[in-house]
């Protein structure tokens, strides 16, 4: 109880001052004023962006020294993540420097290494996450997808699906079936492809948001190097699940939620009820308050999991399933405010103003099409990186001995 | 910057709970709870506590302290709460000992060393009827009588007043606008009348009459007539964030109780922790007090280091903290049901300590409204 310490280091606010400088010179004007609008990046400004951090090797400070890494403290990973969502910058990728990265540098041999890290590192190459089948969901083990040995090579058949920005990547990290016989968990391999590997084919799913961020992913006769095997044969779920560890807690991004808010407080002052801004209102004020406490609880079970990542290797399975179940709650009731907010403009959602050149007139406060998305897009933030039920039978069982 | 290592943080945690499991079994807690003609609390355990030096873990070591953090109270004040441990702490060595450290000359300093030996006891007489939590609201009045002064008004209930050997009374030097004063009066005082009563935990306190009461001039804490409303906000935020550490033991140890009363009990021909609906609630009682946890931690630390944001972090946990407390230690009753209703079992006094945790100082409901109405001075 309290035994930990997450050191407060004033060093940190000369870091803090250096990345706010930085953005300042480095972040392009398109993305700042996109990111002000709520409007989505394409790809090529997203990678430039990617690729200025990774020039200072800030994709991946958390990581340790010996992989490349700044060996940075959770303090000041937080602090990052922090000056980034205050200068208007676009959240950090999770795929590559916290799911991919860690496998690799943690189970992976050195040629793999060598081929990965550093385009992880550098924001060069787009990673997306091949775990979800149509038959596994948050039944993960149940999954299909499989991979028959034939020579130096494994033939990829089957399907994923969910798969965000599967559009965009270079390369995907798949689970997949090496043995058809062996207990559900026993039979997974954790396979890394390149997306370029003919027999792919990647089809969009429109969401309720009416945008394109998820899509399937169809895998004929696909060949893939028994080389790009992450660890043993058959010993996929352990990677799996260290992996998964590490996307809950890049699942509840704090610089993000701390946006939302901010956001929220914004709207509550530019709208009117009989002539009074919301922001005198102290029903909304209360909620306002309610949810900057949740935020506070927040960083804090995001610091001791930081904390505890860097003590042991990895966040603690109990733990990182905690924040992920209270971060995901908190963003979306702070964004169910926004909405309650909205719902006094007429809910009016022009979907249309989230791409870049749209220039219809808008209807209600300019950030009404971005908290309406944020809203639809985060009605998943309790099913992505396993639903919240899911979460509670990992705690049931792993924490409780239940 | 933490005073102890984490391994000595540690090493006091392992020491409560092993001295504390051996001796203070819940056998033994009711026996002092209810000694026939007692105070509500044991006076040898209080002495052994002192002896284990963790009554003076915070205070200075020209006193006999050993000079720690808040953190390290922190720690202390969770394992009181996962014992429900009937000893005046928040009174003493929370509230008293911290007014007299801030705001008492180098001489009534030096009565520290007597609350680190266990040889004081304290209470901190500041709330009033009418006032409700405000913290700024004092009627009682401490006029000028040649030296020293003569003290008018009356007190809230307040907890262990009724064995407290000094009461740390706030009133307004020389008028009912002049300004907020701590006085040190003893409670056998003349003019000093007690209602005795327990509280819903069934904890002992009272309300406290000051008719007239005499006292000399070295009762005031500290020698100026400075307004002292600075100090009393700063020991009252002390409280609030003790009793959260406390309240944050206490659910951890409700959630493992009702975590193993539920794996015994048959019921439908299986334990009951085998249905998921049961097992998902133990899940939000956990996950409900490792968020408590981790908040009391950050405003533990934010005290400790002085952070500027260190007050509002108190306040929120404040609020996180009772909401948890009501969620758990309620639930706490309901997975264990008809016998979590009984006074021979447990859960149900771990039920009211969480209850007077929760208002203690001031609701969440209360701390939601400061939190919005000072949110522009954040």
């Amino acid at each position: 109880m309290f035994i930990r310490t997450v050191e407060h280091d004033t060093s940190l606010d000369k870091f803090r001052a250096e990345v706010r400088d930085f953005c300042e010179r480095e972040l392009p004007s398109v993305i700042r004023e996109k990111q002000k609008r709520g409007q989505h990046l394409e790809k090529h400004e997203y990678i430039s962006w990617l690729q200025r951090l990774g020039s200072r090797g800030w994709n991946t400070g958390k990581w340790p020294k010996e992989h490349g890494g700044l060996g940075w403290e959770p303090a000041q990973f937080l602090a990052f993540q922090e000056e980034l969502g205050r200068a208007g910058a676009p959240p950090l990728m999770s795929f590559g420097p916290t799911m991919a990265g860690p496998v690799i540098y943690t189970f992976g041999n050195e040629a793999q290494k060598r081929q990965h890290l550093p385009g992880i590192i550098k924001g060069d190459l787009w990673w997306c996450q091949g775990y979800s089948e149509p038959g596994a969901g948050s039944d993960l083990a149940a999954l299909k997808t499989r991979a028959d040995r034939d020579g130096d090579d494994y033939i990829v058949n089957g399907q994923k699906i969910w798969t965000s920005t599967a559009h965009w990547a270079d390369w995907m990290f798949a689970l997949v079936r090496t043995d058809q016989t062996a207990k559900k968990q026993e039979g997974i391999s954790f396979i890394l492809i390149d997306m370029k590997t003919p027999g792919i084919t990647v089809r969009p799913i429109i969401g309720i948001t009416l945008g394109h961020h998820l899509n399937e992913v169809f895998f004929d006769n696909v060949r893939v190097p028994i080389a790009n095997r992450i660890g043993e044969e058959n010993k996929g779920w352990t990677y799996a699940k260290f992996l998964l560890a590490n996307e809950r807690v890049g699942n509840v991004d704090v610089a993000k939620v701390e946006g939302n808010i901010e956001q929220i407080r914004q709207l509550m002052a530019e709208t009117r009820e009989a002539g009074k801004p919301l922001s005198d209102d102290p029903t909304f004020n209360r909620r306002l308050a309610e949810l900057e406490v949740g935020l506070a609880t927040v960083k804090a079970l995001m610091a001791d999991q930081l904390a505890a990542a860097r003590l042991s290797g990895a966040p603690s399975l109990m733990g990182a399933a905690a924040l992920k179940l209270r971060g995901t709650e908190l963003q979306q009731g702070i964004l169910q405010t926004g909405l309650d907010v909205l719902g006094r403009h007429g809910m009016v959602y022009q979907s249309d103003a989230l791409h870049a050149g749209w220039n219809g007139e808008m209807i209600g406060p300019e950030s009404s099409a971005d908290v309406i998305y944020e809203h639809l897009y985060r009605r998943a933030a309790t099913i992505y990186g396993g639903s919240s039920e899911v979460q509670k039978n990992i705690i049931a069982k792993g924490a409780l001995g239940l | 910057m933490p005073s102890l290592s984490s391994e000595e943080r540690q090493q006091l945690h392992d020491s409560l709970l092993e001295l504390l499991g051996d001796k203070y079994t819940f056998e033994q807690w009711k026996k002092i709870a209810r000694s026939p003609g007692g105070e509500g609390f044991g006076r040898a355990e209080w002495k052994e506590f002192a002896e284990m030096g963790w009554l003076g873990i915070a205070l200075p070591e020209e006193v006999g302290g050993s000079a720690g953090g808040l953190t390290e109270l922190g720690i202390i004040m969770a394992a009181v709460g996962r014992f429900i441990l009937l000893e005046p702490f928040l009174g003493t060595v929370v509230l008293g000992a911290s007014a007299i450290e801030k705001a008492g000359t180098e001489q009534q300093r030096q009565m520290l060393s007597e609350v680190a030996a266990g040889k004081l006891l304290l209470a901190f007489c500041h709330g009033e009827p009418g006032g409700g939590y405000a913290r700024d609201w004092v009627k009682t009045v401490a006029t000028r009588d040649g030296a020293g002064y003569v003290l008018t008004g009356e007190k809230g209930f307040a907890i262990g007043a009724h064995a407290a050997d000094q009461l740390i009374v706030s009133a307004r030097i020389g008028s009912e606008n002049g300004p907020v004063g701590l006085f040190l009066v003893p409670r056998s005082a003349a003019g000093v009348a007690l209602n005795q009563a327990p509280a819903l935990d069934g904890r002992p306190g009272a309300t406290v009459t000051l008719a007239g009461v005499k006292v000399g001039a070295d009762a005031k804490l500290g020698t100026s007539d400075s307004d002292r409303l600075g100090v009393i906000d700063e020991v009252i935020d002390r409280g609030v964030i003790m009793a959260c550490a406390e309240a944050v033991g206490a659910m951890a140890s409700v959630t493992d109780q009702t975590v193993e009363y539920l794996k015994t009990r048959q019921q439908f021909g299986q334990p009951l922790s085998k249905f998921q609906v049961l097992q998902h609630r133990l899940v939000d009682m956990s996950v409900s007090t490792e968020e408590a946890r981790a908040i009391v931690h950050a405003a533990l630390q934010a005290l400790d280091d002085k952070t500027r944001d260190a007050q509002r972090l108190v306040w929120m946990a404040k609020v996180k903290t009772a909401q948890c407390a009501r969620f758990v230690g309620g639930q706490g009753i309901q997975l264990h049901g008809g016998m979590g209703m009984t006074d021979e079992l447990s859960i149900g006094h771990y039920y009211k300590r969480l209850t007077m945790c929760e208002t203690l100082f001031g609701d969440s409901e209360w701390y939601l409204r400061q939190l919005s109405l000072r949110r522009d001075a954040a």
